[in-house]
């Protein structure tokens, strides 16, 4: 109890006012002249008995109005100390890190083992919660005081490899102390390392009340060798070509020579030794990959013995597959359309694709299931039963590239995706007489290597109406270039132009063959993913609106990932352990991702103690705001303002009634 | 008849005696004007029969012409009379609870008096003003300017020192030597003994005396909401009253006091007139003037 500004009290000598002229003032009666006084006696006494009488509750009440005022304005204040406010109360948080790191010397079961005395040694009757924390925090228990229930939550704590995140633990203990309003005291059992920092220290901000307790599970930083990454293709076409880099990292490691093998499902296919620097990084290439048709299981492994054994080896998959099969419908006059596609996909390294190219009026057998891609160039005289079961087959996953040339204006509508064309638009004859690309999206992936189309002239370009279709491009005068649809699970990619260099000379410059190249990689459903992810990553299991197909995930150990229920409806999967991942997707096709452990959880190397005190201090006795901030005073002037409202609302009512007695007398 | 009389604040409002006097005089008589012979020198006339040794030139022949009797006029007065007023010009007369003072009330109700009687009835005028001392004294007569010298001598009064009836009427009678009229304007602040003992000897060497007891309202009935510290204005004596007292002991004194002069004076052969400050001047005048006739 205090007062936030003390000096108003001297106010309260403002209360010598009313009782000087409730009882003082009525001695001294107004001094009146008159004629003579020979016919007057004294005659007071009894008159000034009654009037201070009647007066006393009114005096009472001004008295008081002007004590509340001064105290208002001295405006008391509680202090609400919180450690003494909560001495009985509070929260005993386990946070236990469960990161890939915590695998090296058996540090997770160390971690629980403590973790248990502690909870052992707390008092009964107190809350306690337990929380396992990666990359993400999972809160084991709410919080409770059966000591049984927290013993079993720890128990249950298992390694998620992943990156251990103490800014995710900070803010998740933030949000606690926040939601709980009593102090939170944290046991963090972690091996405290550094690469778990957030970049800003002030992501790791604890709320005044948490108290920190470290527990650290290693206290100085260990040698560990580790492949720290592979770069191999995803999809392999020609073994003779097929090139595998593995980089090998060597963390507070001395200068050593270590043999690093390639094996190919399970299979050792090739050994190099390497010389790695000191702390450094040596790279080691594999050449000429034998691996069978289908998805093969590929590891490069190095011979070490350290702590954390599980990060010698890095896993990535790779598929041996014949080239996709990509249908051309071409209208007659688009023929030079043909020789530059193909010319285009022939020359490309990545993709590879076996095209078959037929006109339109050729279609009405064709088995739509076998090609990966259909291209159509300013095919618009569609048979309308192969354009239904075009449509049908993009429902479905398919894909689908227009190119809209004038045959296609002409017919003022776009095959396929139905968009409406509203005229032909031709480059003004003056000026430049073409039309360039004004904005483009280059994150996208039909465009990533293909720039901005720079300096491409386009002479003709369909008007194209997008609708809820995506605009990639837009020529100079607006006009949508390159849009992309998503019809069903499928996608279709509208380039409004034709590919015939008659159009447009896009044909003639260099960003012709990888614009073909990715939007064909991208359109049969190839180009996005690596040979391997990290843990933890989200994979995509069907577009949008795609319920009902099931799509299937089987963990490295063979389980099934999903439940019935999450196959049917799941838009994806969080791919958690290291290992293979076999993937069936909703739109059929099957794959297999290599899921590998985030490689900054090999660097053991711990915080050091300064960087652990500092975050110490951002919680409960470390930093002197913090606690100031915490124990706000709560000031009460304004309740007491409104207390003097009241009174003198009273004290006006009882000084109306005296005023009509007086005036009645 | 309506007669629309002077309020008191008004009379105050205009400037000059004179004005004020005539103002009264002139709206009064105009009231009266049934009956104009009403006047101070206008005593009494009465008819006897004639008897012998009566003188023959007082014999009214027209009535002998007319009845072949002979009849006596008979005029009680000699001529003219005289008119003095005493005016009180002690230091209560300068009592205010309404704008016009005791004092002004008494120098406007002397000036009209003085107008009267000399512009209208013809009669000589004087005045002797005193509290404890004789102030002023203008002596009765009927000299052309005698008003304005009357007038003048109201104009300096000034409300001081504190009353005495003893003294300053001892010296009276030195200065009255005629028989006539003598008004005493006072608030009389005296216990009624002592000022009819003060006043009576006048009485004796045949005058008529009439006491104007001239009062304000809040002498008569004080209003006090608080009690108050009364200052004397005379002694400046202070008193603590309560509007209890005022309300209730005070008025039954001073009606008291009223009652106690009214019967002592009138047992002394004495007139004796309440005045209350508030009440329009010509109303008052006109109404002791009929009260003065009626009597005689």
């Amino acid at each position: 109890m205090g007062f936030l500004a003390p000096w108003f009290l001297a106010g309260l000598a403002a209360i010598a006012l009313p009782i000087y002229v409730h009882l003082l003032r009525q001695h001294n009666v107004i001094p009146l002249k008159f004629s003579s006084l020979m016919l007057f006696e004294k005659h007071t006494q009894s008159a000034v008995k009654r009037r201070r009488l009647r007066h006393l509750l009114l005096l009472a009440l001004r008295v008081l109005l002007l004590a509340l005022l001064a105290l208002a304005f001295a405006n008391p204040f509680v202090q609400r100390d919180p450690a003494a406010a909560a001495s009985g109360a509070r929260i005993e948080i386990v946070a236990i890190d469960r990161s890939f790191s915590m695998r090296a010397d058996n540090r997770l079961e160390r971690a629980k083992r403590e973790a248990l005395a502690i909870l052992s040694g707390r008092p009964a009757g107190g809350l306690g919660q337990v929380l396992a924390f990666g990359a993400t925090v999972q809160l084991m228990t709410q919080a409770v005081d059966d000591p049984a229930e927290l013993r079993a939550a720890v128990q249950a704590v298992e390694s998620d490899d992943s990156r251990s995140s103490y800014a995710e633990l900070a803010r998740v203990l933030r949000a606690i102390a926040q939601t709980s309003k009593l102090p939170v005291q944290v046991h963090l059992f972690s091996d405290m390392q550094k690469t778990s920092l957030p970049p800003s220290f002030s992501d790791l901000q604890l709320a005044p009340s948490i108290t920190l307790i470290p527990h650290p599970l290693a206290t100085a930083s260990k040698a560990n060798w580790a492949v720290e990454s592979v770069t191999a293709p995803r999809r392999l076409l020609d073994p003779a070509k097929s090139r595998v880099e593995a980089t090998i990292a060597g963390f507070a490691t001395p200068a050593a020579r270590r043999s690093v093998s390639l094996a190919i499902n399970g299979k050792v296919m090739q050994t190099k030794p390497v010389e790695v620097p000191a702390s450094g990084r040596a790279r080691v290439e594999f050449l000429r990959l034998d691996a069978p048709h289908g998805f093969s299981r590929c590891e490069v492994r190095i011979d070490s013995v350290d702590a954390l054994a599980d990060d010698d080896a890095f896993r990535f998959s790779i598929e041996r597959a014949d080239p996709r099969r990509l249908l051309f419908v071409y209208d007659q006059r688009q023929a030079r359309s043909l020789l530059y596609v193909r010319a285009a996909l022939e020359s490309s390294v990545e993709a590879s694709f076996l095209m078959e190219a037929v006109a339109p009026g050729e279609t009405a057998n064709l088995t739509l299931s076998k090609y990966s891609l259909v291209l159509l160039s300013d095919a618009a005289n569609l048979p309308e039963a192969f354009e239904a079961a075009l449509k049908g087959w993009v429902r479905t996953g398919g894909s689908v590239f227009v190119a809209a040339g004038p045959g296609v204006a002409a017919r003022r509508r776009v095959p396929v995706s139905g968009g409406v064309v509203s005229d032909l638009r031709y480059a003004p004859r003056e000026g430049a007489r073409f039309r360039t690309v004004a904005t483009a999206d280059t994150a996208h992936p039909a465009l990533r290597r293909a720039g901005r189309l720079d300096n491409v002239r386009f002479y003709q370009v369909a008007g194209i109406e997008p609708g809820d279709a995506r605009v990639l491009a837009r020529l100079d005068d607006q006009t949508p270039l390159l849009l992309e649809q998503r019809l069903g699970a499928g996608k279709i990619l509208i380039f409004a132009s034709a590919l015939d260099n008659v159009s447009n000379d896009l044909p003639l410059h260099a960003a012709f063959v990888p614009f073909i190249e990715q939007a064909a990689n991208y359109l049969a459903g190839g180009e996005t993913r690596a040979a391997s992810v990290t843990a933890g990553s989200f994979l995509e299991l069907r577009a949008e609106g795609g319920a009902g197909v099931a799509a299937e995930v089987l963990d490295p150990q063979g389980k099934r990932v999903l439940s019935f229920a999450e196959a049917a409806a799941a838009r994806g999967v969080t791919l958690t352990s290291p290992g293979f991942y076999e993937i069936r997707r909703a739109a059929g096709g099957r794959e297999l991702a290599a899921v590998n452990a985030d490689r900054r959880e090999s660097d053991l190397e711990v915080v050091p103690a300064e960087t652990l005190a500092l975050w110490q201090n951002t919680g409960q006795g470390g930093v002197d705001a913090a606690s100031v901030r915490e124990s706000k005073p709560w000031a009460m002037g304004w309740y007491i303002m409104l207390v003097v409202l009241l009174v003198a609302m009273t004290e006006f009512l009882f000084g109306l009634r005296y005023l009509a007695g007086e005036e009645a007398s | 008849m309506l007669q629309r009389f002077l309020n008191p604040s008004v009379l105050a409002g205009i400037s000059g005696l004179e004005l004020v006097a005539r103002t009264v005089v002139e709206g009064f008589v105009a009231g009266l004007h049934r009956s104009p012979d009403f006047g101070f020198s206008q005593e009494f006339a009465e008819y006897r029969a004639y008897s012998e040794g009566d003188d023959l030139r007082y014999v009214d022949w027209n009535v002998f012409a007319r009845t072949e009797r002979a009849y006596i006029k008979r005029y009680r007065g000699e001529t003219n009379t005289l008119v003095t007023a005493l005016l009180d010009t002690s230091g209560s007369m300068g009592y205010s609870s309404h704008g016009v003072s005791k004092l002004d009330y008494a120098r406007y109700l002397c000036a009209s008096v003085f107008y009267l009687a000399i512009n209208r009835q013809r009669d000589g005028a004087g005045i002797i003003v005193f509290d404890d001392e004789i102030r002023h004294f203008v002596a009765p007569s009927t000299r052309q300017g005698q008003l304005m010298r009357l007038l003048h001598a109201l104009e300096k009064c000034a409300p001081r020192a504190r009353t005495d009836f003893a003294k300053p009427f001892f010296h009276f009678q030195q200065f009255l030597h005629r028989r006539g009229i003598v008004m005493v304007v006072s608030d009389f602040y005296e216990t009624p003994e002592k000022i009819v003992r003060a006043v009576e000897p006048l009485r004796h060497k045949g005058s008529e005396v009439v006491l104007f007891h001239v009062l304000d309202p809040r002498e008569i009935a004080p209003k006090l909401d608080e009690p108050a510290l009364l200052v004397d204005m005379e002694t400046s004596d202070s008193l603590e009253v309560s509007p209890d007292y005022a309300r209730t002991g005070y008025r039954v004194r001073i009606d008291a006091h009223i009652a106690a002069l009214r019967e002592q004076s009138r047992a002394a052969g004495l007139d004796y007139f309440l005045i209350d400050t508030s009440r329009p001047l010509d109303e008052a005048l006109r109404e002791y003037l009929s009260l003065r006739a009626g009597r005689m």
